[in-house]
């Protein structure tokens, strides 16, 4: 078991990450740090209960999903779980391909040429199911095994909420990258 | 397409994450070796991953340290006094 005096020495090093992802839930700075110290405190205080050796960062990840889900869900009574609708595999590098025209982009600069900001709106705008596994697999680097501890569902959920997930963040940022003009004329 | 193709996609994000066993990545890497449209795919699907990643990222303010290290100095502090 972990010993509380040395929780900030081990835990201090993820602030950074965890005040990242929590800005991606939240999409408010605010409310952000105000999850992340939530999540400090709780850990802090569990700390005696984690079992030195094991994924501390995939711990403190799953106290932030939890407080997450915790203060935010109560508020929105429960929205309605939205349903994504069937999407291509492939669906932003296919679209990119029909483009046409002297002007067409390839994929490939289509992908440098886009904004940040507008990589992270997309990814705000996924529903919460969705955002959570997309954020943890792609953006943290956590294995599927991984992510279904922290979110607490079977791997199988976490392996097609993370594919639909996906395909909708390109429906988004295809559209992002159109209003910007990034594209070329489709076929 | 043709059904190497399909096999392809269907693993391309468990591919990409690193997720298959031995047997079936050397099946896929494989098929990617032959068809030109599928490696193309996924390394436009590798990219686009690794864009996310790099904008993923926000610092927090550094007050926000020093409140974590305040509150967590306050609760042990609490602690000894009960």
């Amino acid at each position: 078991m972990a010993d509380q005096a040395n929780f900030e020495r081990d835990a201090m090093e993820y602030a950074s990450q965890l005040y990242s992802a929590a800005l991606r839930m939240t999409r408010n700075p605010a409310d952000a740090e105000d999850i992340v110290q939530e999540t400090y405190l709780k850990a802090y205080r569990a700390y005696d209960t984690f079992k030195e050796g094991t994924n501390l960062k995939a711990w403190l990840y799953r106290i932030l999903t939890n407080t997450y889900i915790n203060r935010y869900r109560k508020q929105q009574r429960r929205p309605a779980e939205v349903e994504l609708g069937e999407l291509q595999d492939l669906y932003l590098f296919k679209r990119l391909g029909e483009q046409s025209g002297a002007e067409r982009s390839t994929e490939e600069s289509v992908l440098d040429s886009m904004v940040d900001s507008d990589i992270k709106a997309a990814l705000e705008s996924l529903p919460e199911r969705f955002r959570m596994p997309v954020l943890l697999a792609d953006v943290e680097g956590f294995s599927y095994k991984e992510i279904a501890e922290i979110v607490d569902v079977p791997i199988g959920t976490v392996m097609s909420r993370l594919h639909r997930g996906r395909k909708a963040l390109q429906k988004k940022l295809w559209s992002l990258a159109e209003e910007r003009g990034l594209t070329g004329p489709s076929q | 397409m043709n059904a190497g193709c399909d096999h392809a996609v269907d693993y391309l994000y468990q591919y990409i994450d690193e997720e298959l066993t031995w047997a079936r990545r050397v099946r896929i890497r494989w098929h990617l070796r032959r068809c030109g449209p599928c490696l193309d795919a996924f390394d436009f699907e590798n990219k686009l991953k690794a864009r996310i990643k790099d904008c993923g990222r926000d610092e927090p303010p550094q007050e926000l340290f020093d409140r974590i290290r305040a509150l967590i100095e306050q609760e042990a502090a609490d602690g000894q006094d009960i």
